[in-house]
């Protein structure tokens, strides 16, 4: 598990103001490389709204952000991606009448070397080499590269969902995957396909953060859970070190918040 | 029919990724074998259902319409109609591909016309008249492009570009023709080698298409924006300059077509003929290409401008009335579009896996596993 010093992602004091209403109230939160961390929270508790701070879709009121140590405020997602921040979102975004191969290397796509290179042809051989390659590293097999994404399963979309994302993390060497439910529409047998694939992208030293509502896949995925009620930090826990009625409990708000993160009332 | 969890036999944690991945075929062995030739049967018939329609059509008029059907000189007749249509069908195409429905394509014809062939008959070599058309068509898929790339509606926007054009062509050219213009014959009404030069000018532009869209990065990612811009998007390409792109394309081909009909005519008549804009669309919902962007193919495009022109032909030659061959046009499309549906969805049912365990297996409530023991 990453220690505190080599943080991928952190999250210091954010406030975020909906008008009156306090979305986020001093939330701190940080994710290290190869951690794996569970956001749990009931519906309003935060939990998205924090994710879209960390995305760059909001500017919280106060706080800071810091990717790899460096101080950086996110102006847009455009900004956060710059930074490594990789957001897979429940839409996937994914190119349905494109290949596996075009939709993994969209955005650098490999060309011919020289004067054709130049032109923009395609290499589509090395398309195809890289895409199996990215995918082996994650060790996952979904298809033939060739086929449609759109002839595909959805955990299969998922999986090439999750595989571009971590691709453009590591190429970063720095930052995070943001999951937004990546789980809620698949079986069971997909659902453990992509708990692994979730593992083994923390195993290549990339900081993952998890929103789910699921606590299964919380408990089979994460390292630490965070726990958000109405706008605050009310758990952040070392998975071993807690269970599902704890877990429960600081959902509904029936248990108390740890100590040191109690409401601070004036 | 079983797919998932694969991963745990195919690689094992020893192997490098290199190592694996040293054939095309060979590399994930462990899928497939599902659909098997089933689905390699489905989707042949779904890509190129529309050509074996084609053949098919051939091969009965040849009988129906013999002996004046099936001859080589028809052929260059079929081909010489299909020509035209083709060519705003490519015009079409590439909006379509790109995201957007272009109604202004006979307006930029019209408009590229009028413009090359004042330029030529005012005394310029044919080229600089043929560049002059195609800076038009340039131009107006230019503006198009950037009208709707800051979110106007493309069809209300390409409707007015026509509008604005028809206009247009009619002050410049001071509401006239502009006749005489034999400088283009060579791609009009010649033939070389027993084929008509709209033909060879038609061909190329596919052959240049097909390539662009399907092997060059730009022409991947032009279909990509048409596909889902925002996807493009998110990965950081500046999906809106493709998105224009698109609208460019289509106004060079519409340039394209019109220069073809005043080589063909001699003349360039500043009205344009929206007939010409609807047996386009038409061979493009032949093709199978959804109106919602972002696939299809041009082969499959040229395959129904083809048929168009086909029945149109077999018709002619045994004396139907030609207004038929619309009729007959009008049902296909609908059989065609039926076919697609029924083709799209029997792949998926082939491919998609059954619905295998549920909820009900899942561990309901699993004991908390610390995971770091």
């Amino acid at each position: 598990m990453a220690t505190a010093t080599a943080a991928g992602l952190k999250l210091t004091g954010i406030d975020l103001n909906y008008g009156f209403v306090k979305a986020l109230d001093g939330v701190d939160f940080e994710v290290g490389p190869g951690e794996v961390v569970a956001l749990l929270g009931d519906n309003g508790a935060g939990k998205s709204t924090l994710l879209k701070v960390m995305s760059g879709a909001h500017r919280p009121s106060a706080g800071t952000i810091e990717v790899g140590h460096a101080p950086t405020e996110f102006r847009s997602p455009r900004d956060a991606s710059a930074a490594g921040i990789e957001m897979v979102y429940q839409d996937l975004a994914l190119i349905d009448a494109a290949d596996i191969a075009t939709n993994l290397t969209l955005g650098r796509e490999p060309v011919r070397k020289g004067f054709l290179g130049w032109l923009g042809i395609l290499d589509k051989k090395a398309m195809r080499r890289e895409a199996r390659h990215e995918l082996e590293a994650l060790r996952v097999t979904t298809a033939p590269v060739t086929r449609p994404v759109e002839m595909l399963s959805g955990g299969q979309r998922q999986v090439v969902a999750l595989a571009r994302s971590a691709v453009r993390v590591t190429a970063r060497g720095q930052g995070a995957l943001l999951l937004d439910e990546p789980t809620a529409a698949l079986g069971y047998a997909q659902t453990r396909q992509v708990e692994d694939l979730i593992r083994r992208m923390a195993e290549r030293e990339i900081a993952v953060v998890v929103v789910t509502h699921n606590l299964p896949l919380c408990f089979a995925v994460a390292d630490r859970i965070v726990v958000l009620n109405r706008g605050r930090k009310v758990a952040d826990v070392a998975t071993s070190e807690t269970d599902n009625d704890a877990v429960v409990g600081w959902i509904t708000g029936a248990k108390a918040p740890q100590p040191g993160l109690e409401r601070m009332s004036a | 029919m079983t797919m998932t969890d694969q991963q745990h036999d195919t690689t094992s944690p020893g192997t490098t990724a290199r190592g694996g991945v040293t054939s095309e075929t060979r590399a994930f062995p462990a899928i497939d074998t599902s659909g098997g030739t089933g689905v390699k049967v489905l989707i042949f018939l779904r890509n190129w259902g529309i050509l074996v329609l084609w053949l098919l059509l051939v091969v009965i008029f040849a009988f129906w319409a013999a002996p004046y059907f099936f001859t080589l000189a028809n052929a260059a007749l079929v081909a010489n109609a299909a020509a035209l249509t083709a060519i705003f069908a490519a015009a079409v195409g590439f909006g379509i591909l790109s995201g957007a429905l272009d109604l202004s394509i006979p307006g930029s014809a019209t408009m590229a016309a009028v413009v090359g062939g004042l330029v030529i008959s005012g005394g310029a070599p044919a080229w600089l008249g043929i560049l002059a058309a195609i800076a038009v068509g340039i131009a107006v898929g230019t503006v198009n492009g950037i009208l709707v790339q800051r979110g106007l509606n493309p069809l209300v926007v390409t409707i007015a570009s026509l509008t604005v054009l028809t206009g247009l062509a009619q002050v410049v050219s001071g509401g006239l023709p502009v006749t005489g213009i034999d400088e283009l014959t060579w791609m009009g009404s010649t033939s070389y080698w027993g084929i008509p030069a709209p033909v060879i000018v038609v061909g190329i532009v596919y052959l240049l298409g097909w390539f662009y869209l399907t092997q060059t990065r730009s022409g991947v990612r032009v279909m990509a924006v048409g596909g889902n811009i925002d996807a493009v998007r998110r990965v950081g390409i500046r999906a809106d300059g493709y998105r224009v792109l698109g609208f460019i394309l289509s106004g060079i081909c519409a340039a394209i077509g019109g220069l073809l009909v005043m080589a063909t005519t001699t003349q360039a008549s500043p009205n344009p003929s929206v007939d010409l804009l609807f047996s386009a669309i038409t061979a493009v919902a032949l093709s199978g290409m959804p109106l919602t962007g972002g696939r299809g193919s041009l082969p499959r495009v040229l395959v129904g401008a083809l048929i168009i022109a086909t029945i149109a032909s077999a018709l002619i030659i045994r004396g139907i009335p030609p207004y038929w061959a619309t009729i007959v046009t009008g049902v296909l499309l609908i059989l065609a579009l039926a076919f697609e549906r029924f083709m799209a969805g029997a792949v998926a049912k082939r491919l998609a896996p059954p619905p295998t365990a549920t909820l009900a297996t899942a561990p309901a409530n699993p004991a908390p596993t610390p995971k770091e023991a």
